[in-house]
């Protein structure tokens, strides 16, 4: 509704008010839906001209956003409410309002997606306009006069929460949406008491859009924001818009799954209940649950998450703003994994009797038993394993253990036989996730960032769609979603462009900001000192390490990666498993068993019945990410940490203080009674693991490295990630992974 | 009175004389003698018309040559221990005149797909015949309250 009809019916206002002088009843031909009494007159209030009221101080910017003026002349002055804000050029009005301190009400605009103006919500008037202006789509100019508390903006909210509550159906009760809803929220605060519709209202028939997102094509306002997230973000061209006016849906054009590993994130920004959680829908209201901010520990992002709980039990994980991780999104696998928190546990101490049955014992029992054998095998035939979901805490406990029982083959698992620990920097991706928006030139070398970090994944396409940076991708053929050059699937590729000779290197040669990302899978192979050398060959030639900018980066694949080489977990000898008589596996679940001598004593530690226990002599049970505390760092070196959301499942515990326990059992003591303590001696090892929540950048660059002069391997790279939803022991006992690779990855 | 002594003679020359005293036990005809009850009952068999036998072997019978509001009544089948809980709901309209059509024809009505069957009142029976909600700690089938689902070892 526009300005003119407001100002049509104030005038038939008026003069019904005049005709009631004669007669009384024509005053129900106007029937005004107008909630506040001072709007049903607006010409006639905006003419009386009160005296204004002395101003209330300015407010603070919303969410205390800071703004970051790019340019300082390019800073104009607007009023919103009469107060003066100075903001960038080429702002909106509603980033204006938003620096001023006002949230304007808007469903389709979203601050990480493009601007489509089509929801209307965001009305405001300007002073000299002749009709209330979407203030999402409207550029703030110098001097506007932008007024969102007038009867005139407060009307036209109010027309357009009417119009859109017309097709919405009136099920808020049975909605998984109720209670987190922006259409709720803003009907209770900018709509009307009541409609004034009374015919029937439309129904769409439901999309199938996969196994976890659940649609209800019913409540749907158009908004659009889940077609340009897939379009602009995740980067599949699944959903779209389909017919026009009333019979406008959204939906997939042809019967098909949306097929992203971002998916999930459609959920939390729609603004109604169209789009919510399929392994969600109806197990819980959102106001029951509890909240713990935490870290995702199913990659080596460490994408911030929040982990909501009722009782014991995990209900789902959404995303926490980190601007300089995850921004606001996380990948699919982040989201839904939790259903495997509840599968498969390892609840009770067990060991193997001689008839191969497993038998549920006391934690004392199982500890003898192991500090026994312990004792009776040589110092070097003990071997330790840290898993892929290790915290840093109790890999520092195992490794003193084991060091303390004389051994010191030690190492976590994905980080190959001879892991090159000397140099943080030969590790981390060093330009750090969020300067990777900056590079304009990428080399993705034996890494598919889209299955191994898909946040990562999401920067890399944010580059190519906001800077035109160039792809090249050396590796096997794979699935990319932006467009890349697919230079070859091999080491020789690279040492052509090492030479000189291809010319991909003349393009990183000429970029402002080259970005090289070697694959951590490469750390398996046995020509890696060879690769990874080759690579800072190339980095060296084309300037790309320079000290403004650090383009030679590692992307790692587990999230106790990057914690176990900081603190050191190398192996002595390359062949130390082939030869172990006692093997400690802290959650590693991809040691090659076969590998393993059939006399060896096998000890298991860890949440999850997976393939490591299957071969395992004592299983001791531990808690998971969402049930302990523990220090993660991701694959840029950024320390994080994990809260206990939920208590611990049957009687594990947490892994350090299960080694803590052993190593008393065993006769030597660890030094240290509580996290606290563990931390202190972290600190003499590796400090950069305590400062919470900041990148600590490797301090020397790689290109200190001598030179290795090895023969490569010609043979191609290989995927490091075979099936993107299943990748460690939580994600292979949730059957909603399950469903999604057999439904998703089907080619 | 002749016909029934002859009736009896008859009866335990076909059956012979054991079988013909289990029957009369089984019957409750012994019962009878220190249950007035059961034998008022038994007595007012006599004449009556038996309408219908319920899951339980409750008989119900019938006599409209009786006084008006003792034409229905019912022999339950268990002869020392009998209560009115006994009786299913289906044939307890019938039996307290509420409706003419009897258990059998309402038990027609009844809805194949669901309704658990009829329990009789077991109250001061002892704990394990009494019913207590699922979640009681008497209760023999109790409810889960873990949730999580351990691993079960197998035989590797």
């Amino acid at each position: 509704m526009g300005l003119g009809s407001l100002t049509s019916r104030a005038m038939i206002r008026r003069a019904s008010t005049i005709l009631n002088t004669t007669r009384s009843h024509n005053f129900s031909l106007v029937r005004s839906i107008v909630s506040t009494p001072e709007l049903k007159n607006t010409a006639s209030a905006a003419a009386e001209a009160t005296p204004d009221p002395p101003l209330p101080p300015p407010r603070p910017p919303v969410n205390n956003a800071r703004v970051h003026f790019p340019n300082p002349e390019d800073a104009i002055e607007v009023f919103v409410d009469g107060y003066s804000v100075k903001v960038p050029k080429g702002f909106t009005v509603l980033q204006a309002c938003e620096v001023a301190g006002v949230d304007i009400p808007r469903f389709c605009y979203h601050s990480r997606l493009s601007i489509a103006g089509n929801c209307r919500m965001c009305l405001v008037e300007v002073e000299k306009s002749p009709k209330p202006v979407a203030s999402c789509a409207m550029p703030a100019l110098p001097g506007m006069k932008i007024k969102t508390d007038t009867p005139i903006a407060k009307k036209a909210r109010e027309g357009v929460m009417e119009f859109l509550l017309m097709n919405h159906p009136l099920d808020c009760p049975i909605c998984d949406q109720g209670g987190e809803c922006d259409l709720q929220d803003q009907s209770m605060a900018f709509g009307s008491d009541r409609g004034r519709f009374t015919e029937m209202k439309r129904s769409v028939v439901d999309k199938n859009l996969g196994p976890l997102v659940k649609t209800v094509m019913t409540r749907c306002i158009q908004c659009t924001r889940c077609v340009r997230f897939a379009s602009e973000v995740a980067g599949v061209e699944d959903l779209g818009i389909l017919g026009r006016g009333s019979g406008e849906e959204i939906g997939t054009y042809v019967e098909q799954l949306m097929t992203s590993e971002l998916s999930g994130n459609v959920i939390d920004i729609c603004p109604v209940g169209a789009l919510t959680s399929k392994p969600f829908a109806f197990k819980a209201r959102n106001w029951e649950l509890k909240g713990t901010e935490s870290i995702d520990v199913t990659d080596a992002v460490g994408s911030n998450i929040r982990i909501d709980s009722r009782g014991p039990e995990v209900m789902r994980i959404t995303p926490r703003l980190n601007e300089d991780v995850n921004e606001e999104w996380i990948s699919d696998k982040t989201r839904f994994c939790y259903d495997g928190l509840k599968r498969q546990r390892l609840n009770d101490p067990m060991i193997r009797g001689s008839d191969g049955r497993f038998k549920a014992v006391s934690w004392r029992d199982a500890l003898d038993v192991i500090a026994e054998v312990m004792h009776k095998v040589k110092p070097e035939e003990i071997v330790g394993v840290a898993g892929k979901l290790s915290d840093a805490e109790s890999m520092m406990a195992l490794k003193d253990f084991l060091n303390k029982m004389g051994s010191n083959n030690i190492w976590c698992e994905g980080n190959g036989g001879q892991p090159q620990a000397d140099l943080r920097s030969g590790y981390l991706l060093n330009t750090g996730i969020a300067d990777l928006e900056t590079a304009d030139v990428f080399l993705l070398i034996g890494t598919q960032p889209r299955v191994e970090a898909a946040m990562v994944n999401a920067r890399i396409r944010k580059a190519v769609r906001s800077n035109h940076a160039k792809v090249g991708y050396i590796g096997p053929a794979t699935d990319l979603n932006y467009d890349y050059e697919h230079l070859g699937t091999g080491p020789q590729t690279l040492q052509e462009i090492a030479e000189g000779t291809h010319s991909f290197f003349s393009a990183i040669k000429n970029a402002k900001n080259p970005a090289i990302v070697v694959g951590a899978g490469l750390f398996e192979r046995e020509d890696k000192d060879a690769i990874l050398s080759i690579v800072e060959t190339i980095a060296k030639s084309a300037n790309v390490i320079r000290p403004d900018w650090n383009g030679l980066n590692v992307l790692l694949l587990n999230a106790a990666q990057a914690a176990s080489l900081d603190l050191g977990l190398v192996p002595e000898s390359d062949k130390s498993i082939e030869s172990a008589k006692f093997l400690y596996l802290m959650g590693a679940d991809d040691v090659n068993m076969d590998k393993v001598p059939s006399d060896a004593f096998v000890v298991y530690q860890g949440h999850h019945g997976d393939q490591g226990v299957y071969r395992a002599n004592v299983i001791l049970p531990a808690s998971a990410f969402s049930e302990k505390e523990g220090t993660y760092a991701n694959t840029e070196g950024r320390a994080q940490q994990t809260v206990p959301a939920v208590p611990t499942v049957g009687d594990a515990r947490d892994d350090w203080k299960i080694i803590r326990a052993l190593s008393e059992t065993a006769g030597v003591n660890l030094p240290y009674d509580s996290l606290i303590d563990v931390r202190e001696r972290i600190r003499t090892v590796a400090p950069n693991l305590l400062s919470m929540d900041e990148r600590e950048p490797a301090t020397f660059s790689t290109l200190i490295k001598p030179e290795i002069k090895k023969e490569i391997n010609p043979v191609p790279f290989k995927p490091s990630i075979e099936n993107f939803y299943m990748t460690d022991s939580i994600t292979r006992a949730s059957k909603i992974m399950a469903q999604c690779s057999s439904q998703l990855l089907k080619k | 009175m002749a016909s029934i002594v002859r009736n009896t003679f008859k009866a335990i020359k076909e059956k012979g004389l054991g079988t013909f005293l289990r029957e009369l036990r089984e019957e409750g005809y012994l019962r009878c003698l220190p249950d007035g009850n059961l034998l008022q009952t038994k007595i007012h068999n006599i004449g009556g018309k038996v309408v219908g036998v319920d899951l339980y072997g409750n008989k119900y019978y019938e006599n409209l040559n009786a006084q008006y509001g003792r034409h229905r009544w019912v022999e339950y089948a268990s002869k020392n221990r009998y209560n009115a809980s006994q009786v299913p709901p289906e044939w307890h309209g019938w039996l307290h005149h509420v409706t003419d059509h009897t258990g059998d024809e309402i038990l027609m009505l009844k809805p194949s797909r669901y309704g658990i069957g009829h329990k009789e009142n077991f109250t001061g029976e002892g704990d394990e015949k009494i019913y207590h909600s699922k979640g009681h700690a008497l209760n023999p089938g109790q409810r889960d309250w873990t949730r999580y689902q351990s691993w079960q070892p197998g035989k590797n």
